[in-house]
């Protein structure tokens, strides 16, 4: 469990209420408002995406908007990054191939 | 395109300083930042800040960034939220972008106070999700209460790797060792103190050899490295993680300066590309100020003073108020920032091995290699006295810019002078009453009550506590020394909590006599077979 209930100098932490979203087409939950790469690591996801040449894996880094390696496919638009991109209800999440949601991404380049 | 006499560039400590000094003077002034929220960096820190009254010693970070929005709020600043500035150009043209749009602004004159962007260092694996920024780790945990993972191991023991590593702690994370490829700890000694005492290992002269894991962290190998930074074989360490955090310094992010062709030499001293700058902050282009970590890596009190002062100048520069008035009005403000200058790290010492304080006292080895200071060293310290009753154990070996404790103490026991680095000292004829004030107000959590003569055989020490579950009174655990071993049985007999302390506890333990200099926390039983 990464969320945490009860802080000893900040105390509880102020969370929006709880919303469902999707993530590859399963249903997770998280709270309105917080990033989206939060609500995805208190689920326990670490892989945002698999780059385009090599496929491999990437999460979160920097989480402040900087670094673009959490960026994910956020309700059909690739490239969002996900550290700076406030969770709202019914949001459809998805792993980003290089710059789609298509596994087979640079399948025919290759 | 919309004008306004200043236009600041960052809503962090240096920017919102300068919004509200220069808008105080009347100056029509805007701050733009891309982010959702103001402040900078400054709502994650949710420690205590050293310096003194003037800085705002004591307060904790976040305390001190709802003050600031609040001045600014007063004196009329307009701050403008999720608006990254994608352009400054000359003549202080600024293009922001605002939802999908790109709006053209223009200022009379322009304060650059962009901060800067933490620096990585590549590793085999380095790449894998479970590798993250410390900062990363900070706003996941203080902005946005969730833990980066469940056992971190953080590479670097500067300031922020300490620093951050003490609120991991206290977010509930297993902190499994600090590493750094240099042989000295690299910030406090008081931060690399109190998280060796709850038994977080330092591995100095170390580095990452490879983050282990398929597609995310399971792993650290760590190994000595040689002066030349080549691993030696045979000293590799392994440590079951889920998480790495980098804290390898800063970077000023000053790409909008060279934009507007200011002159942004290279300079190792203020940690990269950094805008060459005068007194006042103004670069090579006029009109064109920079303030905060963009101009220098320092740390969040120094920005904002240094905002201040980048506020007065471009009111002047716009004839706001006089040369005279600005001479007059910063020159407080060059003190308070000289002040923080000063001492052990005080910017002209960076890399610089100092072996003595000066006061002339040789400087604990054991601190700088290990993270704290051996029994054989403590009693060297002006700070460290031996006394009958309850008396302050100040555990401050380092000259840095701080001085709370000594207006702590109503009863005057504590004593640091005018030079605000000098090394507190404890009267060696205290009329100490036991109040506790000293140790709540101690940022570096160095101050401890120790009374010798607590009971029959036993002693007491009343240690600042930070952690959740507090213990209860009577609750019996062991008790660390500075080292974060286990030395002997300890009994809660009080804990104390107050508004004056502003979240730090105070935990008095029972421990045997002779435990009194070396017992310096206190290890709950039962949180002991919770991690088991």
């Amino acid at each position: 469990m990464l969320r945490i209930t009860e802080h000893p100098i900040l105390g509880a932490p102020e969370k929006g209420r709880r919303v469902e979203f999707t993530f590859d087409g399963r249903t997770m939950s998280g709270c309105e408002g917080e990033p989206v790469a939060a609500a995805l690591k208190a689920e326990g996801v670490m892989i945002h995406r698999y780059t385009s040449k090599r496929h491999e894996p990437r999460g979160i880094f920097c989480a402040i908007g900087r670094c673009t390696d959490c960026v994910m496919v956020v309700d059909g638009v690739p490239n969002i990054r996900t550290c700076v991109t406030p969770l709202h209800e019914g949001m459809d999440v998805r792993t980003q191939y290089g710059v789609t949601d298509r596994k087979d991404f640079g399948e025919e380049a290759r | 395109m919309k004008r306004y006499d200043l236009i600041v560039i960052g809503a962090g400590p240096s920017g919102l300083s300068a919004a509200a000094e220069a808008a105080s003077k009347g100056l029509r002034t805007v701050v733009f930042d891309e982010n959702e929220r103001p402040g900078g960096q400054l709502f994650k820190q949710i420690h205590k800040f050293f310096g003194s009254k003037e800085h705002k010693a004591k307060v904790r970070g976040y305390n001190i960034g709802k003050q600031l929005l609040q001045e600014a709020a007063d004196a009329g600043v307009d701050v403008v939220l999720n608006a990254p500035v994608e352009g400054l150009y000359p003549d202080h043209e600024v293009t922001v972008r605002i939802g999908d749009s790109l709006r053209h602004f223009k200022g009379d004159a322009v304060i650059a106070a962009t901060g800067a962007s933490e620096n990585m260092a590549a590793f085999k694996g380095w790449t894998l999700p479970g590798v993250i920024g410390a900062g990363a780790a900070q706003t996941m945990m203080n902005l946005h209460g969730i833990k980066p993972g469940n056992k971190v191991v953080m590479l670097g023991s500067g300031n922020v790797g300490l620093v951050v590593s003490y609120q991991l702690l206290q977010a509930g994370v297993e902190v499994a060792a600090v590493v750094d490829a240099l042989p000295h700890v690299g910030g406090y000694g008081v931060h690399a103190a109190k998280l060796a005492r709850t038994g977080v290992p330092f591995y100095l002269s170390h580095t990452i050899v490879e983050a282990e894991g398929e597609d995310r962290v399971k792993g650290v190998t760590i190994a000595e490295i040689d002066n030349k930074f080549n691993f030696i074989p045979g000293t590799e360490k392994h440590f079951d993680a889920d998480t790495i955090c980098v804290a390898v310094g800063l970077s000023p992010m000053s790409q909008l300066l060279k934009m507007a062709e200011c002159d942004v030499p290279d300079d190792p001293s203020k940690g990269g590309q950094a805008p060459r700058v005068g007194a006042f902050g103004e670069t090579s282009v006029k009109g064109v100020f920079a303030a905060g970590d963009v101009s220098g890596i320092e740390e969040a009190s120094s920005a904002m003073i240094e905002g201040r002062i980048t506020g007065l100048a471009a009111a002047e520069s716009l004839g706001f108020i006089t040369k005279q008035e600005l001479e007059a009005e910063t020159a407080g403000l060059e003190n308070q920032l000289a002040s923080l200058r000063r001492g052990m790290f005080a910017p002209g010492n960076k890399g610089r091995k100092i072996t003595e304080t000066d006061e002339g006292i040789a400087l604990s080895e054991s601190l700088l290699t290990q993270g704290y200071v051996a029994d054989d060293e403590i009693a060297r310290f002006p700070g460290v006295t031996k006394q009958r009753g309850i008396h302050p154990v100040i555990e401050c070996t380092q000259n840095i810019p701080c001085n709370p404790c000594q207006d702590a103490c109503r009863k005057g026991c504590i004593r640091i002078g005018k030079d605000i680095t000098s090394l507190p000292a404890v009267d060696t004829d205290s009329q100490c009453v036991g109040c506790g004030l000293c140790v709540a107000a101690c940022s570096g959590q160095a101050v401890f009550l120790v009374d010798e003569d607590y009971e029959e055989g036993y002693a007491s020490v009343t240690l600042p506590y930070e952690f959740l579950p507090l213990p209860e009174t009577g609750a019996r655990g062991t008790a660390l020394d500075r080292s974060g071993a286990p030395v002997c049985e300890a009994e809660v007999v009080e804990i104390r909590t107050s508004p004056a302390f502003d979240h730090t506890n105070l935990l008095t333990m029972k421990v045997p006599a002779d435990m009194a200099m070396t017992a310096r926390f206190f290890r709950n039983q039962k949180t002991e077979s919770e991690a088991c």
